[in-house]
């Protein structure tokens, strides 16, 4: 038991664990840092701490994904039934164009109007992010064979049953999976927001470039691909039970 | 008791069923066939008003169907289609179980009830119970179909060619049991086919559509004998309808006491049909038969001349 749940947890433990590595301890690998950028004074980014970054970020990410996870599943569920079926086409368009739109657009779009702060980088994150969610929403639903849903109806279960005991349980796999990607590209795409004030682990990426600090952008860009992976391979795990 | 009365179905502009009346007796066994788009399932979906009819009454014991709730009308009706419609991500008993599920009954009363319809299908529970349907063959899922839509012991079932997709000996075996399972039960059954064998092997009554119309309804020897017209003739088998009759009648009907020539070398079952004895005889290249019963004795004679019903002057 304990031996299937250390080797199916594996390699999620491994990427948080780097990931926690990365945060605490990076100072430890300051002479590749100092080999790195020979001429900054500083080569650790230090200005706020890895951790609370982390923190920032991910709660960034949750509240976006999980609204877009909301809206989308919503979304896909409020188009599949019959009194909103008409609506399908132009809502899988919407999401299409959604993820056409760049982000760094969103961001400059929604400054002006939601001012500076964490606020624009959750609504470009939650516009970005809503595509995958609805798209394999209404694959997953639309995907159920149309021979359960008819017995489904003849048995008797009424359009919330069949909902609530066919149709999710059914396209569960499908919309996780597009929960997962919508994860994965927003936590890369969440370090934007360092741009409009939104602290979070894309501040020494920012703060590298404005700098002219390689090392700081690698610290960035090292934690976020970390981050990307461990949420991803969590995902993996629940994904295939 | 099913009736319907002037019922007509349109879809857009076409009219997939055109006022069509049918009373279905209880207990009866009734099958609609006819060829592909003639409106049979229409028919049939109209019953539990998974397609509303446009016109015209559907009465299930005298009461409208429009007067129930669809919902509640439909987990009175059972429900078997060909692709079986099972849940992939239910076991067999939890798909078994469903209508009585939906119809709150008691847990230990829905335990009993898969059980007791699991034996009455031949599915052992131990064997099958926490299978899942992507785990059984196609007959073997068509048989929780059935159990599933007898689960809350309805009335009335309906069959949209459940047996459609099975190979011919499984098809043939499940024929069999359902008949028998009919006979026990005396559930009225609507059953939609277009196996022209099937449909006479298992109906009381046999409706024949064509083109969203009855064109002729009644029992299939009846039809058999009487086709209202070409059609009919031609789907129920053309010059093959001689060899359809003598499917369904019994050798018993047709033999005599044993004679003073003594007891024919080759023997058959009074059960069997008449076309097994017929092909019993060309096979053995015999005129005469020995009938027996179960116990291997024979009880009887059938020659050639009685088998096909020669007059006595011919």
């Amino acid at each position: 038991m304990t031996d299937v749940l250390t080797r199916r947890w594996l390699m999620p433990f491994v990427w948080c664990a780097l990931l926690l590595v990365g945060c605490l301890a990076m100072s430890l690998f300051e002479p590749v840092f100092r080999w790195l950028e020979p001429d900054s004074r500083d080569v650790v980014y230090a200005r706020v701490d890895f951790l609370v970054l982390l923190g920032r970020h991910l709660l960034v990410v949750t509240i976006a994904a999980a609204l877009a996870t909301l809206l989308g599943v919503l979304g896909a569920i409020a188009v599949t039934r019959p009194a909103g079926r008409e609506f399908l086409p132009l809502v899988a368009q919407v999401a299409s164009l959604g993820q056409t739109f760049p982000p760094v657009a969103v961001l400059a779009l929604a400054v002006p109007v939601l001012g500076f702060g964490t606020l624009p980088i959750v609504v470009a994150l939650l516009l970005y992010g809503l595509l995958p969610i609805v798209r394999n929403t209404l694959a997953g639903i639309e995907g159920i064979s149309p021979s359960v849903l008819e017995a489904a109806r003849g048995m008797g279960m009424t359009g919330g049953q069949i909902l609530r005991q066919v149709e999710l349980p059914l396209a569960a796999p499908v919309i996780l999976a597009g929960i997962r990607t919508s994860v994965t590209i927003n936590i890369a795409t969440a370090a934007l927001g360092a741009t409009v004030g939104s602290s979070n682990l894309g501040d020494p990426i920012i703060s590298g470039i404005v700098n002219g600090n390689t090392a700081y952008i690698v610290q960035g860009a090292l934690l976020i691909a970390l981050l990307a992976l461990a949420v991803d391979s969590v995902f993996a795990r629940l994904s295939s039970r | 008791m099913i009736e319907l009365i002037h019922i007509t179905k349109r879809f857009d502009h076409t009219v997939a069923v055109d006022d069509v009346s049918l009373k279905i007796d209880g207990g009866e066994f009734c099958c609609l066939v006819g060829t592909s788009g003639c409106g049979k399932s229409t028919t049939l979906k109209m019953i539990n008003r998974l397609i509303e009819h446009s016109e015209g009454e559907i009465h299930i014991d005298q009461k409208p169907i429009r007067s129930f709730r669809e919902d509640v009308l439909r987990r009175r009706i059972g429900y078997a289609i060909q692709s079986t419609g099972l849940f992939p991500h239910w076991t067999v008993a939890r798909n078994i179980g469903l209508v009585p599920r939906l119809l709150k009954w008691p847990k230990s009363r829905i335990d009993t009830r898969v059980e007791e319809l699991m034996s009455l299908l031949g599915l052992s529970m131990a064997d099958y119970a926490d299978k899942y349907p992507d785990q059984l063959s196609g007959g073997q899922a068509q048989r929780v179909g059935v159990a599933r839509a007898l689960a809350a012991d309805p009335d009335i079932l309906l069959m949209d060619e459940p047996f459609g997709a099975l190979d011919p000996i499984t098809r043939e075996t499940l024929q069999l049991e359902l008949r028998d399972l009919q006979a026990r039960l005396g559930k009225t059954i609507v059953f939609v086919t277009h196996d022209m064998d099937e449909a006479l092997r298992l109906a009381d009554r046999l409706v024949v559509m064509h083109e969203g119309r009855i064109v002729q309804q009644g029992h299939p020897l009846q039809l058999l004998r009487e086709p209202a017209n070409d059609f009919v003739a031609s789907l129920l088998g053309g010059e093959d309808r001689g060899l359809k009759e003598a499917a369904l009648l019994p050798v018993s009907e047709r033999m005599v006491p044993l004679g003073a020539g003594g007891v024919a070398r080759e023997r058959i079952d009074q059960t069997a049909s008449l076309r097994e004895a017929l092909s019993v005889m060309l096979w053995r290249r015999v005129e005469r038969l020995a009938v027996v019963d179960d116990d291997d004795i024979p009880i009887g004679e059938l020659n050639f001349r009685r088998l096909v019903g020669a007059r006595v002057n011919d």
